[in-house]
């Protein structure tokens, strides 16, 4: 690993050039996978994900099945070479933790009744990773259910806010994750119903609302740009 | 272009009353439930672009067997939900235990959902209007496209089995079934994967009446 | 007869309760259940602390050896937290590798201890780059009545405050009291029928759509949260969250840490 740069933020901007309240560039193409029901990929800053959505689709084992509606599995799993020291394949307390919390955020949009007995698999692959692989994840997940046709209240859209050098930023990259001072990633269903709130570092109440208040703007850009990803799909070419 | 497109959570009206399909009430508004494209027609319906097929009662589907028992047959429906037919459901009589000599897995029939209970326990007849498929081919694909197929007052469909001389029995829930001449076949199989690939598009119609005189020509 | 099926009508009763500000044990929306902690019942670990919210019991201990510090942070003590759900404690509870609830639990703990800086993690070193104290955090969950998090949060400090550093089984001196630099208090909160309560019991664990930990530093920073359920809160939900729970950190601080 690097050492840590003496300072995270210089002259007002961030070690990438941006501004305290700017996302990374961001790139979202949905219907990428030919055999999966729904997918999506998407990339923020470095960070590269593929989500895939499989049914609904028969419950196995069966004893897992819910008479009334739906399950949703979630899972989340990165690429041994998605960071720089090669990651052991296969879930780890990260993953599992990560994969939870992420289902947690996208299934209370999933109108479930709408499939008894049947499952809902979605799966996340991160092929690079930067810092915010869990709500680029979330984010690829929300636009592929959608793909694939799931019944749903709404897209799910997710980012993160750190405190690098004692001020709060938008979208930490990994420098700025592994020397900052805090990180809080949240998922949110528009307007204001959040589906994700994790948070570790140190943040006093008053930094906390203020974190919390860009990130839902942060979310409210993503979540135009994951619908805008949509409506091209069948939009700009049907003229 | 006319078409709206809906995705999830998109406020579509303030008046509940014209909740359809495709859509969700919430605080006394309608909001789109799947990403599709908007009917305002009658109600407001949202008509899904993609997903599997959930079966109703009333419509006829092409099926293959997947399992036989002592008195049913398990049925493949192209949904989440396997569908089941009783030995009472088929045309002919059969005694019970000898569901096998009729029908084996594998074999592929049209028959009518007549039940879908709240449990998406699915029930088959093929007592009126079901049938063996025996020879020619079946096509699959998505039972959202299935419109784009029948056309508006069946123009697509027509099209297709006079221009082929091919006999066409469309699934609702995906499958279609193609009986003809094998170059013929072959040039219906072809027109229904343009017709998945471009169902979403305007004037599809003329492209496809186009497309098959083509095929024909380079036939001969 | 499963767990996660609670009755509808059960369902119902404990929502219109929550709108009369009710709750099924008869406590107000910010009030903990009984709350006792004893540390030290565990002679053989370093540290242990047994904690009781209600029937909730969790018991843990700290057990402290030399080891080889991570590469990347040689002048460093290291914290493994691990929890197990042992199928003692619920009927619903498996034995085998923990599963994504005991996982959570013990990430959950671990990122309060670690983020507060409770435990001065430079003080833990006793030779740079090759030998360091490593501290594990076990969280053995013996009654599950609800509010797991809590309770193990709060036992894993308490354990800490109990525990010592066994010099003298290494030849390194007298045994020293482990250095605690903060006290983080985890507070978890459940929404029910659009009310939001403290110390969620089993059953209201069960019909809750959402809940919110947060763990709080001695200066009423915020060092840790996560939300879990599927449900969604609103942003006026959350800063009341933060403002309950607060609070009752402070409250349950000084009675029992400090």
């Amino acid at each position: 690993m690097k050492d840590k740069p003496e300072k995270l933020i210089v002259k007002g901007k961030r070690l990438d050039g941006r501004k305290m309240d700017e996302l990374r560039p961001i790139k979202i193409e949905v219907g990428v996978l030919k055999r999966a029901d729904g997918s999506c990929y998407m990339e923020l800053g470095e960070n590269k994900v593929m989500a895939a959505v499989y049914g609904p689709r028969e419950v196995h084992p069966r004893h897992l099945q819910e008479a009334t509606k739906a399950i949703i599995r979630y899972r989340y799993n990165m690429a041994s070479f998605s960071v720089e020291e090669r990651k052991r394949p296969g879930p780890d307390r990260r993953s599992v933790e990560i994969s939870k919390v992420s289902r947690d955020a996208i299934e209370p949009v999933i109108i479930k009744e709408c499939f008894p007995k049947a499952a809902v698999d979605i799966f996340v692959e991160v092929l690079q990773a930067d810092a915010g692989t869990r709500t680029a994840g979330i984010n690829a997940a929300s636009v592929a259910l959608a793909d694939a046709g799931i019944p749903m209240k709404g897209l799910v859209s997710s980012c993160a806010v750190g405190k690098i050098d004692g001020q709060i930023v938008l979208d930490p990259m990994k420098e700025e994750d592994n020397y900052g001072e805090a990180d809080m990633p949240i998922a949110m269903v528009m307007p204001d119903k959040i589906t994700l709130l994790q948070m570790d570092g140190c943040f006093t109440q008053d930094e906390f609302k203020q974190a919390f208040e860009l990130a839902k703007k942060g979310c409210e850009q993503i979540y135009e740009m994951q619908r805008q990803a949509l409506i091209e799909k069948y939009g700009v070419e049907g003229k | 272009m006319g078409r709206e497109l809906a995705i999830p959570g998109d406020l579509l009206s303030g008046d509940v009353r014209l909740a359809g399909e495709g859509t969700y009430i919430e605080g006394g508004k309608v909001y789109a439930s799947v990403y599709g494209v908007v009917d305002r027609r009658e109600k407001i319906i949202v008509v899904p672009l993609t997903g599997k097929y959930m079966p109703r009662s009333g419509d006829v589907v092409i099926g293959k067997i997947t399992d036989v028992s002592f008195s049913s047959w398990t049925v493949d429906i192209n949904s989440p939900y396997e569908a089941r037919l009783h030995i009472s459901e088929h045309p002919e009589r059969i005694k019970p235990g000898d569901a096998n000599q009729h029908l084996k897995i594998g074999d592929l029939i049209i028959a009518k959902v007549i039940d879908v209970d709240v449990t998406m326990r699915v029930d088959l007849t093929m007592r009126d209007s079901g049938e063996v498929i025996r020879s020619g081919r079946v096509v699959e694909m998505s039972h959202t496209k299935i419109p784009r197929v029948i056309g508006r007052g069946g123009s697509m469909i027509n099209l297709l089995k006079r221009e082929t001389n091919c006999d066409i029995f469309v699934g609702q829930n995906g499958r279609i079934w193609i009986s003809g001449r094998g170059d013929m076949a072959n040039i219906v199989a072809e027109g229904l994967l343009k017709i998945e690939q471009e169902a979403h598009t305007l004037g599809l119609t003329d492209r496809i009446k186009e497309f098959v005189e083509n095929a024909k020509r380079s036939e001969k | 007869m499963n767990e996660s099926i609670v009755a509808e009508i059960r369902k119902d009763y404990m929502y219109d309760l929550a709108k009369k500000g009710e709750r099924v044990d008869g406590r107000a929306f910010d009030q903990y259940r009984d709350i006792s902690i004893e540390p030290g019942i565990v002679s053989r670990a370093e540290g242990s602390a047994r904690v009781q919210i209600g029937n909730t019991q969790v018991l843990v201990g700290v057990k402290i050896q030399p080891g080889e510090p991570f590469p990347d942070t040689p002048n460093e003590g290291v914290i493994i937290t691990n929890a197990e759900l042992v199928p003692l404690a619920s009927p619903t509870f498996e034995a085998g590798p923990p599963k994504e609830d005991a996982i959570e639990l013990a990430r959950v703990v671990d990122r309060g201890i670690r983020e507060s800086g409770a435990l001065d993690l430079a003080k833990l070193c006793i030779e740079e780059g090759a030998k360091v104290w490593m501290v594990f955090i076990d969280v053995h969950v013996l009654d599950h009545d609800g509010n797991l998090i809590d309770a193990a949060a709060l036992g894993a400090i308490a354990a800490l405050l109990n525990a010592k550093l066994p010099n003298e089984r290494y030849e390194m001196g007298k045994d020293a009291q482990l250095p605690v630099a903060d006290l983080p208090v985890a507070i978890t909160v459940a929404e029910i029928g659009g009310k939001l309560l403290l110390d969620p019991s089993l059953e209201e664990e069960q019909i809750t759509p959402a809940k919110l930990t947060i763990i709080f530093n001695k200066d009423g920073s915020i060092s840790g949260m996560q939300k879990s359920g599927t449900g969604m809160l609103t942003s006026e939900q959350i800063y009341q969250a933060i403002e309950m729970a607060s609070k009752k950190a402070k409250e349950i601080r000084k009675k029992f840490l400090e």
